[in-house]
């Protein structure tokens, strides 16, 4: 056959196929497997984008270029090339003068167009706040709270910067990008930069950052910071939100899992109704494959004609899929929008190959391997009239186990999370794979219910035990997302909105002098206010691992570098610190051995690993003791955490400077300043700002999450609705005879019901099972709260479970009353 | 047009079956009538596509006639609703198909047990352990028909359809999917609890030979039947 022959053959194969009607099952698990993954992908799409606008806001820019010399001039006109906006921000520290006092502060010169992104808010001299891209006007200034405080300044005062005099006309009430260090906190004098020059501050050698600030659309910046990769000037490095806020990495990252995990468990159980209408549509295709052999077909031409077949209709439900997907999504956002409470940035263009992408995918993994079978197929078998079953071997779940780790990897964009969730779920499905098959094992061998219904619902669940485990798990991981949401939500996302307590600090004090912590106690106390927790933080450099010099130039990864360059601090304390979680090694293994314990996040990144020798330099001498401990901290409780802990034996001796969170709600901020005033060498660093913007962060990731958990649940609804499709002919053949041996409606009825509600029941109870395993895992691992079980979620689940069954399977029960007994004298014939 | 015979086990008079295909009318059965006395045997004999199925459906009351009448044991079909024939056809009618219909999600036993619990039986499982005993399957109760021959099926099928002890058994070509030799072994089984259970029996096939050991045979040709008592 010529090839353009065979492409009319072809095209002639599929239009039949489709217009038969044969395709339908399949096409439309395909399309609704394809819209399930893109309103997921477009949703999670646009939440994140949300976030990195939200987070570019802490920037203040898209990307910003930090160095210790201004940017060079090539790179500015690169970027002013590219139709870049460009803003400069300088900041330093240095000495501010007035009314006879002075104060250590952070300068921070800004050009006209800072900030890039977010709003700067301010209050001016007529006391109102204004919001909005702000920056001070040349010949003024503006401070924050801390220095007119220290200083005693009002608006309208003049202050000498250098070699200047400023007009002070604002206080600093929120900067975008303030409080980028947590514990580099000192008061903030904000000017514009076309008075730099004058003040004479910036000189050779000054430990000036220099700060260029970029924004631009997405393709530009993505395309200028490769470009800059390879033109990064010597002492720059491009700043990154995520590496500079840690609280909101972590926010982002644990919202990232989340959404992941949903995902992901979207995307198998829509696989699994994909592969339930291949082996369906298969099953009925092996006798006409066997007539096409007959007529002279060869086996390759007829796989070629499946292939064909396959391919269109990959490519028409993952187009249509993609538009339903878009569709569901705006559903979506209209329903969270009071939550999500702004206009969201439109999805990406991935989203919409996303569609056509998955279908074929799913496709290529879930029908290629049996696909393959059909040219096996002899032509006797018209002759033998054979039912010739799709044979499963392990290429098929393999094949389709990889499909899903690409389809998984493209939406997470990270390739071993992806592999680590799919493995994690491949294994939660099969624990709850073998569960459901235990309990049909066991149901099928208790003695015979009284009642037949139940007995032969039983019996019909028992008859296709793989499908009844697949209806299972599919429908269980769903109803579980959803008990896990409604029921132990307040153990779970509420857990985690906990973690950031309500009553989390909101100050952080710093410089507290050895000699001053009982004194500051009993200001405390006097005050009516809880002790305080007092940490002592001792600077070390880390200058070799195991007796490896550390040579921070030599370290590939940048992140590493810049760890390595700075100095860390470092404390002693005898017990584990709340908050904190041990991941490896155990906790102080005799008080007087010296030995570290390491924040994991650092031990990864500076390739530390347990029983390794760290050494210090502090303060001119060496410590050196092997890493006895890993520890896992929850950087978004807003506690004072540690990168290297020790015990007090190791450092005691050391000098140290003392560090303490706390918490004042609003009428009691005046002891803040009443504690400066006393303690005039401390610094207060208020948080409460960052508080309020992770916690709304946590607010808007909670609800997104909500959401895809219920489109969780309707696929696996969909993959119950493939199930009964694809058993539809066996189900209406068992009823016509049972219709034939006189069975009334009633007693079909009850069949169909029973079976319905025995599968409700065992999916409720798993999904009840692993709800609370979630809730235990997550109070537990996650969060470190008490693990209470909650037994009532095993008669909620089971309930939950009957009702979400029997309604999906309603339209069966329908067509029960209308089966006729004839269909079974037609089906031998 | 012949009254209806009350002694008979089932009594058909002027049966037609009329189909729309196509927008044309189709007549696949014209004026067909017949009757079966008690412990009579019956064959209906006739060409694929000659109407066979559609007159044992019509007969059992798995179908309805475009005009003309069933009774089943004197009462009239045309009266009772899908769930009346369900009735009768539950304490009375037994089946025997072609190719076999039997459940693949229940054992042997439980096979047999169906028509029995069905009828709301409370002897289903010994009733129908003995009777599988005596199609010879004794030992095979609790098999699964995929573990089965087709002789085996078809003989747990038997014994399905005579546990309730029918008045009247339907057999739609009950050899059709089998061997000869085992073919010849369900027939003599068949007509052994027939003339034990003193069943009557309608046996549609197109085998001439198996048509002989029946009391009358009709023929079907076209949608017309051909009385002949032999």
């Amino acid at each position: 056959m010529s090839w353009w022959s065979r492409l009319l053959l072809a095209a002639r194969f599929v239009r039949r196929e489709i217009v038969s009607g044969e395709l339908t099952i399949l096409a439309l698990a395909l399309l609704v497997a394809v819209t399930a993954l893109t309103s997921v992908s477009f949703f999670s799409d646009r939440v994140e984008r949300a976030l990195t606008t939200q987070a570019t806001q802490l920037l203040a820019a898209d990307l910003v270029l930090n160095g210790n010399q201004p940017a060079p001039a090539a790179i500015r006109q690169e970027a002013q090339r590219r139709g870049l906006q460009l803003a400069d921000n300088i900041s330093f520290p240095s000495m501010v003068f007035a009314q006879g006092q002075a104060t250590l502060a952070t300068y921070k010169a800004v050009s006209n167009h800072y900030p890039l992104r977010g709003e700067m808010t301010v209050r001016g001299a007529d006391g109102q706040p204004s919001t909005g891209v702000l920056h001070p006007a040349a010949g003024t200034a503006w401070a924050d709270a801390r220095l007119l405080r220290k200083l005693g300044l009002k608006l309208g005062d003049r202050i000498s910067v250098g070699n200047s005099s400023l007009l002070l006309s604002g206080e600093i009430l929120r900067e975008p990008d303030g409080a980028m260090d947590l514990y580099n906190f000192v008061p903030r004098l904000m000017f514009n930069s076309a008075d730099l020059a004058a003040t004479g501050l910036i000189q050779e050698g000054s430990r000036a950052r220099w700060r260029l600030m970029l924004a631009g659309d997405d393709r530009q910046i993505s395309a200028f910071r490769q470009w800059l990769g390879q033109h990064l000037p010597a002492g720059s490095r491009l700043e990154n939100v995520e590496e500079a806020r840690p609280e909101i990495r972590t926010a982002l990252e644990r919202a990232r899992r989340f959404l992941g995990l949903t995902a992901m468990l979207t995307v198998a159980l829509a696989a699994a109704a994909v592969a339930l209408a291949v082996r369906r549509y298969l099953a009925r295709h092996w006798q006409p494959v066997a007539v096409l052999r007959c007529m002279g077909l060869t086996s390759s031409e007829v796989l070629g004609l499946f292939v064909c077949l396959f391919l269109l209709l990959g490519l028409l439900s993952g187009a249509l899929g993609a538009l339903a997907g878009y569709a569901v999504q705006l559903g979506l956002m209209q329903l969270s929008s009071r939550f999500v409470g702004e206009v969201l940035p439109d999805p990406g263009w991935h989203s919409w190959l996303l569609g056509p992408a998955a279908s074929l995918l799913l496709l290529a993994g879930l029908a290629l391997p049996p696909l393959l079978a059909i040219r096996n197929v002899s032509p006797l078998a018209v002759l033998r009239n054979d039912v010739v079953l799709v044979r499963s071997n392990l290429l098929a779940p393999l094949a389709a186990l990889l499909a899903l780790l690409a389809l998984a990897a493209w939406q997470m964009d990270d390739v071993s999370l992806a592999a680590w969730l799919l493995a994690g779920m491949t294994a939660f499905f099969a624990g709850v794979a073998l569960l459901a098959w235990g309990m049909l094992w066991l149901l099928r061998r208790l003695p015979a219910a009284p009642r037949t219904g139940w007995r032969y619902g039983v019996a019909n669940l028992a008859r296709r035990p793989w499908l009844a485990i697949v209806q299972i798990v599919a429908l269980a991981v769903g109803i579980m997302a959803l008990l896990t949401l409604t029921v132990v939500r307040d153990d779970l996302i509420s857990a985690w909105q906990h973690s950031i307590p309500p009553d989390a600090p909101n100050k952080f004090v710093i410089n507290i002098q050895q000699n001053q912590r009982a004194a500051l106690r009993d200001r405390f106390a006097v005050a009516g206010l809880q002790q305080p927790e007092l940490s002592p933080m001792i600077r070390g450099r880390l200058i070799a691992i195991n007796d490896k010099p550390l040579r921070p130039s030599a370290l590939a990864d940048e992140r590493a570098r810049r760890l390595a360059e700075r100095e860390f601090n470092l404390s002693w304390r005898d017990d584990l610190p709340q908050g904190n979680r041990l991941v490896a090694g155990s906790w102080w293994q005799g008080k007087a051995k010296p030995q570290f314990s390491v924040e994991q996040g650092l031990a990864g990144t500076l390739g530390i690993r347990l029983g390794d020798t760290l050494a210090f330099d502090i303060g001119g001498s060496t410590y050196r003791a092997r890493v006895t401990s890993l520890r896992a901290v929850a950087w978004d409780s807003f506690r004072v955490n540690f990168f290297v802990l020790a015990p007090p034996s190791l450092l005691q001796q050391q000098p140290a400077s003392w560090i303490s969170s706390f918490r004042l709600e609003g009428a009691q901020e005046e002891f803040a300043n009443r504690l400066v005033a006393a303690f005039p060498n401390i610094t207060i660093i208020d948080v409460s700002a960052i508080l309020d913007e992770v916690r709304a962060m946590v607010d808007k990731l909670t609800r997104a999450i909500e959401a895809m958990f219920v489109l969780a649940l309707a696929a696996g609804v969909l993959v119950l609705w493939a199930a009964l499709a694809a058993t539809r002919d066996e189900r209406l053949s068992d009823i016509a005879v049972m219709r034939a041996l006189g069975a009334s409606r009633a007693q079909l009825r009850a069949v169909v019901l029973a079976e319905l509600a025995w599968l409700g029941a065992f999916t409720g109870l798993l999904a009840a099972l692993g709800a609370m395993g979630i809730g235990g895992i997550a109070a537990g691992k996650l969060f470190n709260l008490p693990w209470s079980v909650n037994f009532y979620l095993l008669p909620i689940g089971m309930a939950c479970g009957v009702v979400v069954v029997t309604l999906a399977g309603w339209p069966l029960v329908g067509r029960v009353a209308r089966a006729s007994p004839l269909a079974i004298l037609r089906a031998g014939q | 047009m012949t009254p209806i015979d009350n002694k008979a086990v089932l009594s058909a008079q002027n049966l037609a079956k009329q189909v729309v295909f196509n927008g044309e009318p189709l007549n696949i059965l014209h004026a067909a009538s017949l009757s079966v006395g008690p412990g009579e045997s019956v064959a209906i004999v006739g060409a694929s596509g000659s109407g066979k199925s559609t007159l044992l459906s019509l007969l059992a009351g798995l179908d309805q006639p475009s005009s003309g009448e069933v009774a089943l044991f004197g009462q009239s079909l045309a009266g009772l609703n899908e769930d009346g024939r369900a009735l009768l056809r539950r304490d009375k009618v037994g089946f025997v198909f072609q190719n076999f219909q039997l459940m693949p999600q229940l054992t042997a036993l439980e096979n047999v047990m169906l028509p029995l619990e069905l009828a709301g039986r409370k002897d289903a499982r010994d009733s129908a352990s003995q009777m599988l005993t005596h199609v010879g399957l004794g030992q095979r109760l609790r098999h699964y028909p995929r573990h089965l021959s087709g002789g085996e099926q078809q003989r747990v099928a038997l014994a399905r359809a005579f546990a309730i002890h029918p008045g009247i058994l339907f057999a739609d070509e009950p050899t059709g999917n089998l061997d000869a030799a085992t073919g010849r072994q369900i027939i003599d089984l068949l007509f052994q609890l027939n003339s034990e259970q003193h069943t009557s029996l309608v046996l549609v096939t197109h085998d001439n030979e198996l048509a002989s050991r029946c009391d009358a045979i009709y023929r079907l040709v076209d949608g017309r039947l051909n009385g002949a008592r032999a």
